[in-house]
């Protein structure tokens, strides 16, 4: 007893150093990345896996002084895309669900079936005439073109299937008995539905808001080389040159990496959560 | 609007729908179901809209413009029927192209899955430490793939640090080309594709993981069976469901890889790492062939279809047979 009780023990020691093992291998090149930021050329290259001692700050600030502001409106123009990306977005899908959900089961599998095509068409196949269509508008190169084609885009389509399985479990008493009160459609939407799906709110916003954010190709072709970044273009446009400065190209893509990452610690158990209620399903 | 002026409206006006429903409940017949929510239409239909404007017009668009020789630098195209298309057959190029996309969407679909799996059940644990390393494991994930093709640029490039670091222990007299000669980049292209979508599915997994009740195993355990048996017989029948989402979401995001092959190799050398998707982005806006680079992202679209329908079909299957 006294025997097995204690290969238990040990057992469970060996999972967990194993465990950490495989976890720290396979989260070393961030690691590299994001010590090589504190550390100097020098550094780097003789000892990539050295904690960054001394600690140096220079590579944050060398990036935050570019004459060209690469971060500073990199990030703002950003901020500005997934801002109005994501908000416009929350309250299109979630009336568009309740609507499907209301509707007849015929009107219903036509209309998801239609919005489940965005769900797997890939981006570069509706690139070109997008980039055509906005042209013809004149809306070409203009962050207006980017933001309404990321409304209309496929993004639509995974908001309408996260809240739909989620209005499924909305009880329609509810809402019936908002309609007997004499509430309008808007009103228990917005009033009532809304609260109600909150969860699909947060799981929603928090995935479009960093697939939105970490969008290549859309900003790359809608906005044209010329006319600002997002930070994901700005800093393809501006690393090439630093192919062998890597104090700079860490400290720039510190910068960068770091909002996506704070936004992912800090609403990790929504992260979690709605992959999982994802998966389930 | 009217929604308003409906809620306003004085009695004994009430709509019919509201009438009914003050009488108590009633069996939705579908001419009552066809009427609710219907204040919400202009919201509604202002999203198909938008979705009619910037995914279903592009696709027919798409396909109309494949059957002609349009060129942006040419005022005028015409209709080229199936010349394309014809093409498509004769164009070492996109074979190579479809074949290399092949390669990496069958390594990175098998490897993301057996690691995801294997991790999963290694972090399969309720305490701190395993919470943590789950949290960690996820992060390639969070970042765009601009940064993580960045990050690996710098590792493998000639003068990297992977290289370094294989001189520094006396490993290597001198450098390897990892993603400089077609067959290692493909590889590095694999490798670092896969690491990101690792990170995801090793989240789904032990997602069902924890789903599968622990009696389970104390019932299979009791029955005697082996580590190995009670994978095969328990967990591996349980994770089904969520094979199928890693299985086919593998297979989709590796189709439309696009950032990661832009940074790490720019389809180099000598375009052995061009996918499809890269490809078709290069014959439009580098050659500026809409016309062609149209057939090929019709060619995309029915091959993403193909796999997205019919490998959910054989898993769903699968699973319903488990």
């Amino acid at each position: 007893m006294r025997y097995t009780t204690r290969s238990r023990l040990f057992s469970k020691g060996s999972h967990l150093a194993l465990a950490w093992l495989v976890t720290l291998a396979f989260i070393l090149p961030i690691y590299i990345a994001f010590s090589s930021a504190f550390k100097t050329q020098e550094q780097i290259l003789s000892s990539p896996l050295s904690p960054p001692i001394p600690f140096t700050f220079d590579n944050i600030i060398d990036a935050l002084q570019r004459p060209d502001n690469l971060i500073q409106a990199g990030l703002m123009n950003s901020v500005l895309v997934t801002a109005l990306t994501v908000g416009a977005l929350i309250p299109l899908a979630s009336a568009l669900s309740f609507y499907i959900s209301q509707r007849t089961p015929k009107v219903k599998a036509i209309l998801l079936g239609v919005v489940a095509l965005g769900l797997m068409v890939p981006p570069q196949v509706v690139l070109l005439p997008i980039v055509e269509l906005l042209q013809a508008v004149g809306l070409a190169n203009s962050y207006a073109g980017l933001i309404l084609s990321n409304i209309g885009g496929g993004y639509l389509s995974f908001a309408v299937f996260v809240y739909v399985g989620f209005l499924r479990s909305v009880p329609q008493e509810v809402i019936e008995a908002a309609r007997v009160d004499g509430a309008s459609d808007l009103r228990i939407w917005w009033k009532i539905v809304m609260p109600l799906v909150r969860p699909a709110t947060a799981t929603v916003g928090i995935f479009l808001g960093l697939w939105v954010w970490n969008d290549f190709l859309n900003p790359l072709f809608i906005l044209g080389p010329l006319q600002g970044q997002t930070i994901t273009t700005g800093i393809y446009i501006s690393l090439g040159q630093y192919s062998t400065n890597y104090a700079q190209l860490f400290g720039i893509m510190f910068l960068a990496a770091i909002v996506p990452l704070i936004g992912y610690l800090v609403s990790q158990r929504e992260f979690i959560h709605g992959l999982m209620s994802g998966a389930s399903k | 609007m009217s929604a308003d002026t409906r809620l306003r409206r004085p009695e004994p006006g009430l709509a019919p729908s509201e009438r009914r429903a003050a009488t108590g409940p009633r069996p939705t017949s579908a001419r009552t179901r066809v009427r609710r929510g219907l204040g919400l239409a202009p919201i509604a239909w202002a999203a198909i809209g938008l979705y009619l404007i910037f995914l279903i017009y592009p696709i027919l668009r798409s396909i109309m413009t494949s059957f002609t020789d349009r060129n942006p630098l040419q005022l005028e195209s015409s209709f080229v029927g199936f010349d394309n298309y014809t093409e498509m057959f004769n164009d070492p190029n996109l074979h190579r192209s479809l074949v290399f996309t092949l390669v990496v969407v069958v390594f990175v679909t098998v490897i993301s899955n057996a690691f995801g799996i294997l991790f999963a059940i290694l972090l399969n644990k309720t305490t701190t430490n395993f919470r943590i390393m789950r949290t960690l494991v996820f992060i390639p994930q969070v970042l765009s793939g601009v940064i993580v093709a960045f990050i690996w640029r710098s590792i493998l490039t000639q003068d990297g640090l992977l290289n370094s670091s294989l001189a520094g222990m006396g490993l290597i007299d001198s450098p390897i080309s990892w993603i400089g000669t077609p067959e290692l980049a493909t590889m590095s292209i694999c490798i670092v594709v896969s690491w990101v979508t690792i990170a995801f599915t090793t989240v789904v997994y032990t997602a069902s993981l924890q789903a599968v009740p622990a009696e389970l195993y104390e019932a299979a355990r009791m029955d005697g069976a082996n580590a190995f048996k009670r994978f095969h017989h328990v967990t591996f029948p349980m994770i089904a469901p969520g094979m199928t989402i890693c299985v086919v979401l593998c297979m989709i995001t590796t189709f439309k890889l696009y950032d990661i092959i832009a940074v790490l190799t720019g389809g180099g050398p000598a375009g052995s790492t061009e996918s499809a998707a890269f490809y078709l982005v290069n014959v439009a806006f580098t050659s500026n062939r809409f016309g062609y680079s149209s057939a090929i992202s019709i060619l995309l679209l029915v091959m993403t279809a193909l796999v997205a329908y019919g490998v959910t079909a054989i898993l769903r299957r699968r699973e319903a047979q488990l």
